[in-house]
């Protein structure tokens, strides 16, 4: 079984660099500690960067997790190998490119590109934010597939992803104690769905929805608070129709032992609380 | 000085009462504890009711505290008719329908209808509504002033209310340690400017905004968050306008010897820190 570390960051490839960069300063503000006339580089956390930009196809999006030693390493592209799933090994200009020692990518069942890194670049700075929306980091990342369940079975048994809970067939998938960092939903499309950025609190998550609302950013879903995991939510529109959330008091599952995961019916209160609408085909 | 020691009800004059009611009952979440001929009366905690609508002219309002007993009642008639206040005893009737001991009523300095009462009555029965509102009660009422300085002075030096902390001129007023029981707002008419109850949770008050967003009730501040009281809030149109509004989380002031009371700036960011810019009349310029 291979040890996920931790979700370590988003690629997203569009045809037009200078919004996707407008879009991660003015509306995330993120900061910005890299760019080129190919790529952004944005952090949010203490982590070099976790979002990239880069010209390309808006079909080009790749999530990036971390394994810890080589030796993992080695053993997960074998394992993966074994399991008919090849993993592509990234060259030198591709981990360079990622600030990473060694780069491993393949495609999910749902064909969404996942790669995994050794040894990503840290930051020894504190993260400065380009506006005050109080983001602590990138905390989860949620993908569409046409075969959930087989993309479940990966993570959790090449892998060591456990279910948290189940929305229908849609899973959420936690490595760690945070209720989720990977997130599947049955779509007829695939590619990534939504990036979740945790904001610090309520207070935060509410000055964001006024602030977006006001600065003319699609709301598509939100503010809610998620059954799951309890998390407040607030999702809305990026480049390319990616979406992305900010998200807060989520809850943590600290017993290992105990949780066992609860299904909830595929229905628009199963996404939230409160009882936003969502006009989101896999969020009713 | 007239002690008072907390906001008791409401009542207000309708030409809908089952309109009024409905609206109480199904948007609002409160229970009926009273259905009379031209009147209905609601319950939103352990009292007995805190909201009475009756048939009658919308302009007829009253907001009713609680004062020690019959001698508290009798000092403070006394010394508002020495301030120049006409006051009215209730009557045995009245004040059973009323469901008190006894009352007075008079107007304060801008002609809004007060009511002291003395041993209002509790219910045996517990609260319990149609709607999952998460309603804990009856908490403060906002009043139209037509001079906020003047009327100040009226609640903290004639009754004991205190300043919690003002905006622009507009005093945020405690009778006990809640952060505030009476808000009075600069307004050219008087009457009841808004009526608050307290709802459990900020889950509470979201759950709510949606629930009656989807009804088309009018959303008229909200939702948002006071830095004054701290308490997260929401504010809505019921029948003939009345503004109510829910909210969770107001703190309370407990030292009474060393709190002082702040001045926040007459602009949408002195009621709300989240962004959120009111839509009713008496929180613009």
């Amino acid at each position: 079984m291979i040890t996920i570390d931790q979700l370590r960051y988003v690629r997203l490839g569009t045809r037009d660099l200078p919004a996707a960069v407008d879009f991660g300063e003015r509306v995330l503000g993120l900061q910005l500690v890299d760019r080129t006339d190919r790529a952004a580089y944005f952090r949010s956390d203490m982590r070099d960067h976790t979002l990239v930009f880069f010209l390309g196809e808006p079909t080009e999006k790749a999530v990036g997790f971390e394994i810890h030693s080589r030796a993992q390493f080695e053993a997960t592209i074998a394992e993966l190998s074994q399991h008919g799933i090849e993993a592509v090994v990234g060259s030198e200009q591709g981990c360079a490119a990622r600030k990473v020692r060694a780069l491993a990518s393949f495609r999910d069942p749902g064909g969404n590109t996942i790669e995994l890194v050794l040894r990503p670049l840290h930051s020894g700075w504190r993260y400065f934010p380009a506006r005050d929306a109080g983001i602590v980091g990138l905390t989860g990342v949620a993908l569409r597939s046409r075969d959930v369940p087989a993309c479940e079975a990966l993570w959790t048994t090449l892998f060591n992803g456990r279910v948290s809970d189940w929305v229908g067939e849609a899973a959420f998938l936690r490595f760690d104690q945070a209720h989720h960092r990977l997130a599947y939903h049955p779509s007829a499309g695939r590619g990534i769905l939504a990036i979740e950025f945790g904001v610090e609190n309520v207070d935060l998550l509410m000055q964001n929805n006024y602030f977006l609302q006001s600065a003319q950013v699609k709301i598509v879903h939100g503010p809610g608070r998620r059954p799951t995991s309890n998390q407040m939510f607030l999702t809305f529109a990026g480049p390319d129709e990616t979406l992305f959330s900010f998200v807060t008091e989520g809850d943590d599952i600290a017993d290992e032992a105990t949780h066992r995961p609860r299904q909830f019916p595929r229905t628009r209160s199963s996404f939230c609380a409160w009882g936003s609408e969502s006009d989101v085909p896999e969020f009713c | 000085m007239i002690s008072l020691l907390d906001v008791s009800y409401v009542r207000l004059g309708t030409r809908d009462l089952g309109g009024a009611a409905r609206f109480a009952v199904d948007y609002l979440g409160l229970q009926v504890s009273e259905h009379r001929k031209g009147t209905v009366c609601f319950k939103s905690d352990a009292r007995e009711h805190t909201l009475c609508y009756f048939e009658g002219n919308p302009a007829d309002q009253a907001v009713a505290f609680e004062v020690r007993d019959k001698d508290d009642l009798d000092m403070a008639a006394s010394e508002l008719e020495r301030l120049g206040h006409a006051v009215r005893g209730g009557t045995e009737g009245e004040a059973a329908a009323r469901h008190v001991k006894g009352f007075i009523a008079f107007k304060d300095p801008s002609g809004n209808g007060i009511e002291l009462v003395y041993r209002p009555e509790h219910s045996g029965k517990r609260y319990h509504s149609s709607r999952d509102a998460g309603v804990t009660g009856f908490s403060h009422v906002g009043l139209c002033s037509s001079d906020v300085i003047r009327d100040e002075q009226f609640w903290t030096n004639v009754c004991n209310a205190r300043v919690s902390d003002r905006i622009g001129d507009a005093p945020l007023l405690r009778l006990d340690e809640v952060h505030h029981s009476i808000a009075l707002f600069p307004s050219d008419r008087n009457g009841i400017q808004h009526i608050n109850h307290q709802v459990e949770t900020g889950d509470d008050v979201m759950r709510s905004y949606h629930f009656l967003k989807e009804r088309g009730v009018p959303i008229t501040f909200g939702p948002g968050r006071h830095p004054s009281s701290s308490a997260r809030f929401l504010y809505f149109e019921g029948p003939d306008g009345m503004v109510f509004e829910y909210s969770s989380g107001v703190k309370s002031i407990a030292d009474e010897l060393l709190y002082r009371e702040r001045q926040f700036p007459f602009e949408p960011k002195g009621f709300c820190y989240w962004g959120a810019k009111p839509q009713i009349r008496q929180f613009r310029e």
